[in-house]
């Protein structure tokens, strides 16, 4: 049972600076969970305080049940990947794999065996004589990843570990790590701010804000129904497009209003759960649920195309709806029409989502968005 | 004028004219004071030139060298100055790394302990040593009042022929144990701190953090601190001079006191002047296997 329970963690360094404020999480055992959120947001130091790391300012972390607060870090049992690996430079890449093991005092045919395993399961075998110093970056990567894999650790914490990698080779270890989960089964807390890494791996993820935790739940859920302005704005490239509205009446029926614009509020909302007339809220589309032809019940506005990123897979169209906002909308890469030109875009209402302005949170929905339109 | 890129700039032979121009005087002063008193120091080793007979007039080619080598005078000095040169450096080190460790655990007034530090090393050796003269005078210095107050002493701080050698030893550990901690401080902080916690999530205690981990990444520091303070201490001769004279005995009588006393008191520079350049090859061995280590490194 390797699950981790954070409850109400906080982090405030001497400096009065609060890193961490009042972080609730279960992982569960087995789990691939994503920390994700920007750079400053906590993420880190949540991981490097379940490592042990980094001391606990106030609350519990409880590891296979038991509370791990005051327990040295060498005595968890987890194993810890940094973002730029931290192998031990003046040891071949052997000595770096079995260090933990020989610690231990492991016996040697034990720890050749599992030094042997690791590294085949790595694809580094060829690797153990050398230093780190005469690896490139992305055999360093499997060095460290390999390190934690040896000592067969109760859970993994990756600290933004694929970060210093290219494209290419991010886009391998990527599904290396996830092929890796499948294999161990073990608990694995990946902390990113790469919103790729955290859709394609993660079981759930937890997205962080300020020290705060901000939404947990499974990638499609957190992209479908994002809980606060935070995460719309921030999950998916580009993001959410978000539009300042008012709530007003029309015919005793509320509406949304939107600059020029008047829209019917989706179906999707239950009449109690929306805000009072006059209150400002924000609209949120996301550029995917925006198409560049007329759909059946879809909402037809008019655009002047402001420009046109054509990514190769498909075109980013960034456009001005008159007197509202300008908008970015992802279409087929087959759209190809000169800047300012005015065009009929449509959206499907039931993908609007709607924020209370001042709260930022999310406006409850009926049912939740399971899947995108079509 | 003519510059290539591709093999670092080539310059054209009225730049390389100019370039000399404009260094000349530099090398000129350099050749004066640096090389000429070099040079000189040489060419009176070869020839029995002292202070009564002042000319050079006597060429004796090696008999200076070979007469300091077969000099029993010479051999303690020598031996004097290696375990002088020995005991302040491993004391130093040992002290110098213990206090630098505990100095990098410490976040508060860090600049306050560097200050206090640092002041030994601002002061003159030859005020140091005045000083600790003072200081260790048996009867009016303040260490034996101090210990005659736990009913210790009174001890012959500089007189006695056992106590003398450890007292330089002290007062030049009290001297320069600081340009250890500080090298060895800079190193410390300079150093990943991943790699020590990686150490630590892999089982590894502090102790075994430090041995594995710690050790072996410093070891470039430890190299070079160490060749530099050896190199330093192999030229002690201050403390010394103000200190003790060399004595009790010849029991310390380090290297460069030696030489100073052969020159003007033995009168007999032809032979300083050998010591002078047998001291020379020595330190300058040492810095050029600092120079190759530190040049490995890179």
């Amino acid at each position: 049972m390797a699950e981790i329970r954070l409850e109400n963690v906080s982090k405030v360094y001497p400096s009065g600076v609060k890193a961490v404020e009042d972080v609730s999480l279960h992982i569960r055992d087995g789990e691939f969970m994503i920390l994700l959120g920007p750079s400053g947001c906590g993420k880190s130091t949540t991981l490097r305080m379940i490592a042990g790391l980094e001391s606990i300012s106030s609350g519990e972390i409880h590891i296979q049940g038991n509370l791990a607060n005051e327990i040295d870090p060498r005595d968890r049992n987890l194993a810890f990947v940094f973002q730029n690996y931290a192998l031990y430079p003046h040891m071949t890449v052997a000595a770096n794999l079995s260090f933990g093991l020989r610690l231990r005092h492991a016996p040697q045919e034990e720890i050749s065996r599992r030094v042997a395993e690791a590294a085949s399961m790595l694809g580094i075998g060829t690797l153990l004589d050398r230093k780190p110093s005469a690896l490139s970056g992305g055999q360093r990567q499997r060095v460290a990843l390999g390190r934690a894999l040896v000592r067969d650790p109760v859970a993994f914490l990756l600290d933004e570990p694929l970060s210093n990698l290219d494209a290419k080779l991010r886009a391998g270890m990527r599904r290396e790590l996830v092929k890796l989960h499948r294999t161990l089964g073990r608990t694995i807390v990946h902390v990113t701010h790469d919103q790729v890494e955290a859709m394609t791996m993660g079981e759930r993820i937890c997205i962080m804000n300020e020290g705060r935790i901000v939404q947990v739940g499974s990638p499609l859920d957190v992209y479908l129904n994002p809980a606060n302005l935070f995460v719309a704005g921030f999950l998916a490239s580009p993001p959410m497009n978000l539009l300042q509205a008012r709530i007003e009446m029309n015919d005793s029926r509320p509406i949304l209003r939107c600059g020029g614009l008047s829209l019917p509020i989706p179906s999707v909302y239950a009449a109690d759960s929306i805000p009072r007339a006059g209150t400002p809220v924000v609209l949120g589309i996301r550029p995917e649920d925006i198409y560049d032809r007329e759909i059946p019940g879809g909402i037809s506005i008019e655009v002047k195309i402001v420009a046109v990123e054509a990514l190769g897979p498909e075109t980013v169209v960034v456009c001005e709806i008159p007197a509202v906002a300008e908008i970015s909308a992802k279409v087929g890469r087959s759209f190809t029409v000169p800047n300012g030109s005015v065009q009929r875009f449509s959206f499907d209402p039931s993908q609007l989502h709607i924020f209370d302005a001042r709260t930022t949170m999310a406006v409850r929905r009926q049912q939740a968005c399971i899947q995108s339109g079509s | 004028m003519s510059y290539s890129t591709a093999n670092g700039p080539r310059l054209s032979q009225n730049d390389r004219s100019f370039g000399w121009l404009m260094t000349a005087p530099g090398l000129l002063a350099l050749l004066l004071i640096v090389l000429f008193p070099l040079l000189f120091t040489v060419f009176t080793s070869a020839f029995d030139y002292t202070l009564l007979h002042r000319k050079y007039d006597t060429f004796v080619g090696f008999d200076n060298y070979l007469g300091a080598i077969s000099d029993e005078y010479f051999s303690a000095s020598l031996l004097v100055t290696v375990q002088f040169v020995v005991a302040v450096v491993i004391l130093e080190f040992v002290i110098g790394f213990t206090v630098a460790l505990m100095l990098n655990a410490v976040t508060r007034f860090k600049d306050v302990y560097y200050l206090i530090l640092l002041l030994p090393l601002l002061i003159n050796p030859v005020v140091v040593a005045l000083i600790w003269r003072m200081f260790l005078h048996p009867e009016l210095g303040i260490v034996n009042y101090l210990l005659s107050l736990v009913y210790i002493g009174p001890v012959n701080w500089l007189g006695d022929v056992r106590i003398a050698f450890w007292t330089v030893v002290l007062v030049d550990i009290w001297h320069q144990v600081s340009f250890m901690i500080i090298l060895l401080l800079a190193g410390l902080s300079a150093l990943p701190r991943e790699p020590y916690e990686a150490a630590r999530m892999e089982g590894a205690s502090t102790i075994q953090a430090f041995i594995y981990v710690t050790l072996p990444l410093m070891r470039p520091v430890i190299a070079v601190t160490l060749l530099i303070r050896l190199i330093f201490a192999v030229k002690t001769f201050d403390l010394v001079f103000i200190m003790t004279r060399g004595g009790p005995g010849t029991s310390t009588d380090l290297i460069s006191y030696y030489i100073y006393r052969s020159a003007f008191f033995g009168l007999n520079i032809g032979q300083a002047s050998a010591i002078s350049v047998l001291l020379l090859i020595i330190v300058l061995s040492l810095t050029a296997y600092l120079y190759r280590y530190m040049r490995s490194l890179t």
